[in-house]
């Protein structure tokens, strides 16, 4: 750590964490209500809607502080500068949080938006909005009284502004269905296929160029053509979500095109990683760090780019669209892209913070092989599952609830994974909050 | 390649996709006008919106497609169950999913606010999506739906039964719903002219039953279903 403000990234870093952690706890309280059969007085009151709506918000305000404490922490290195306000950055965190924590008490007692993951209700959605604006001023003044632009550095103001605008368009309420969900996709898809991308790729150089001490021109390089390509495919990508909404059918041609070119990106983005790591010029003190590092770009690429590209095309799509085949996706590449992404900007940042030269990685070996095996195993059950799906209930045409009891063993079987993910995370928590430097080797 | 080259692939790349984007969606607002019948998005329509929002129905059933995956796609419920279905359901899913393995919260809506519900389900039915889901289209059937057209002349009876919907309710050999009790073996308990009562108006049979009275069912048909079902032994 070369700047006192960086310290506050910390802070974003440890809620971050909490915040996985209830994520994933009522992940698992999801996989039961698919194993088993919640009692009818426990649906009244808290019913699997409530906990979905609080399972996927978690992961986008874990995610969202991640972004935000890597931010702040990556800024002031770029620039060379203390960062403008860290007073700023402490009230942003707590209206953030506090604004989270309503939403989530207020599902329980039924105030929502009632869209999915867009559940926050409007007037938490203002709050939302002064806490970007607080966030963007901060960083944006940061970089203007530093008077230094990196492409890193831009990319990451660029990206953040970018998410910002985009959720603006989550907000209102639309009459028309159809234009409801033509707009919902702006904020989710152009989310993680597009501004969310662009901070991973800004972290991912970053850390790299920190790691590996590859000329910054190169990497810098490369990160150009990827967040081309990234915007190129994602943007008019979006359409593979407008197949069947009731949008004209030439969605179909855009659609499926764009969205199967969108792989392209993320396997330039791993063959780069990979290539700056052979090409190092630096000694490896920190393995893990690394591991995380490829561990991402390497999920990335199976969980969005593989596992994506199997049921984008329209032909596909038709009988995957909203069965567990989705699921099986958002899944895996949650975690591939942003889960490891935020876990390699902790990894890399916390043993700084803390002023740990080589850190002791037992712990979190284990918490990261463990949570990636659980994971890239529940993409394939979910996948299974799904798959059934589609066959039972969209060819064979029996009923729904048919289709689910085919599905029954695999619900199952991701319950098991799950319990496994947890206490890979737990382990991974535990060694982030608790961690000590390694004993000297010989 | 050089960073220069480079950054003007980045801004090629987002400039291009960007305004082929906007300009597909200018387009696309002006078809949704006839795709998705603007002319017929009513108040009530809205309004359905609203309650369909309000009970957060969407974080367990998929609606076009999306939302949770925890419950069935309701884009052609209407379609699919009827206004009765999704009456009866909305109203009781305790007691309709009492056998089933996955419930459903009662709400406690109010008859007025489900009937904004099955105003709103029937304008989303209707919307030209590319005839999705494939398990509900009209024009594609389901290699079940097939079974049933080629059973149709063999027994007209167990047509009637499964295009009318008793099956929602009733069960045979454990397929089918539960709100009502099983018809298995139902000729051995009653006669074919209770049967047929029980058909058309079960009040006459038995005053405290649910099942609604089945006017609407023409003489014929009436006649095949009860044939049907009276050889059930």
């Amino acid at each position: 750590m070369e700047y006192r403000s960086q310290k506050i990234a910390h802070w974003y870093f440890k809620i971050a964490l909490l915040l996985f952690v209830l994520q994933v706890i009522v992940g698992l309280w999801l996989a039961v209500n698919y194993s088993f059969t919640v009692p009818q007085w426990i649906v009244d009151k808290f019913s699997f809607a409530t906990a979905r709506a609080i399972h996927t918000n978690l992961l986008v305000l874990w995610m969202l502080l991640g972004f935000m404490g890597g931010t702040y922490y990556i800024v002031p290195e770029e620039t060379g500068s203390e960062i403008f306000s860290p007073k700023l950055a402490w009230i942003q965190l707590v209206a953030l949080v506090a604004t989270g924590v309503v939403a989530l008490i207020g599902f329980v007692f039924g105030w929502t938006q009632g869209r999915p993951l867009l559940e926050i209700p409007r007037p938490l959605d203002l709050v939302i909005v002064i806490g970007a604006l607080i966030f963007l001023f901060n960083v944006g003044m940061t970089m203007i009284k530093a008077k230094k632009w990196t492409a890193i550095q831009g990319t990451l103001l660029g990206g953040m502004l970018f998410l910002a605008l985009l959720y603006l368009f989550g907000i209102p309420f639309y009459k028309n269905a159809v234009i409801d969900w033509y707009y919902w996709w702006w904020v989710i898809h152009l989310w993680v296929e597009g501004a969310w991308e662009l901070v991973t790729a800004a972290i991912l150089a970053f850390v790299l160029i920190k790691l590996t001490g590859v000329e910054r021109q190169v990497v810098e390089k490369w990160l150009y053509v990827e967040l081309g390509l990234f915007l190129f495919t994602g943007i008019v990508g979006t359409g593979h979500h407008y197949y069947w909404i009731g949008a004209p059918s030439y969605w179909l041609w855009f659609g499926g095109i764009f969205s199967a070119l969108e792989p392209l990106p993320i396997l330039l983005m791993m063959i780069d990683t990979m290539m700056h790591v052979k090409q190092r010029k630096l000694k490896i003190k920190n393995p893990l760090t690394w591991t995380i590092a490829i561990g991402c770009a390497v999920l990335h690429m199976i969980g969005a780019g593989v596992l994506g590209f199997m049921h984008t095309l329209p032909q596909i799509n038709y009988y995957t669209h909203g069965s567990q085949v989705t699921v099986s996706h958002g899944h895996l590449a949650f975690f591939g892209a942003y889960a490891l992404l935020n876990l390699l900007i902790f990894y890399f940042a916390v043993p700084q913070l803390k002023g740990i030269k080589v850190y002791d990685d037992r712990r979190g070996k284990i918490g990261f092989w463990t949570m990636s095996t659980a994971m890239t195993l529940m993409a394939i059950t979910f996948g299974i599952a799904g798959v059934i799906q589609a066959y039972v209930e969209r060819v064979l045409g029996m009923g729904y609830m048919t289709a689910q009891s085919y599905m029954q063993l695999w619900f199952a079987v991701t319950l098991v994974l799950g319990v496994i993910f947890f206490i890979g995370l737990l382990f991974t928590v535990a060694d982030l909050f608790t961690m000590r430097p390694a004993k000297a080797q010989k | 390649m050089t960073k220069k080259l480079a950054f003007w692939i980045f801004l090629a790349g987002t400039i291009s996709s960007s305004a082929l984007f906007l300009w597909l969606t200018l387009d696309t607002h002006r078809q949704v006008e006839v795709l998705a019948n603007v002319d017929k998005l009513s108040e009530r329509v809205v309004a359905g919106k609203r309650v369909f929002e309000k009970y957060n129905c969407n974080d367990c059933h998929t609606i076009l497609g999306f939302g949770g995956y925890y419950a069935p796609d309701l884009t052609k419920v209407i379609r699919r169950i009827g206004e009765g279905g999704v009456q009866l359901i909305v109203k009781m899913p305790d007691k309709t999913f009492a056998g089933s393995r996955r419930k459903m919260p009662n709400q406690g809506l109010s008859d007025e606010e489900i009937g904004r519900l099955i105003a709103f389900f029937t304008w989303i039915g209707n919307i030209d999506n590319g005839d999705w889901p494939p398990q509900d289209s009209a024009t594609r059937l389901s290699r079940k739906e097939r079974r049933i057209v080629a059973s149709t002349a063999l027994s007209p009876g167990a047509a009637v039964f499964k295009a009318q919907g008793c099956m929602h309710c009733h069960a045979l050999q454990k397929r089918g719903g539960t709100a009502g009790p099983p018809l298995d073996g139902i000729a051995r308990r009653r006669s074919p002219k209770e049967i047929m009562h029980s058909v058309v108006n079960h009040a006459d049979v038995d005053q405290d039953a649910a099942m609604k009275p089945r006017k609407d069912l023409s003489g014929t048909e009436v006649e095949a279903v009860t044939l049907f079902l009276a050889n059930l032994k």
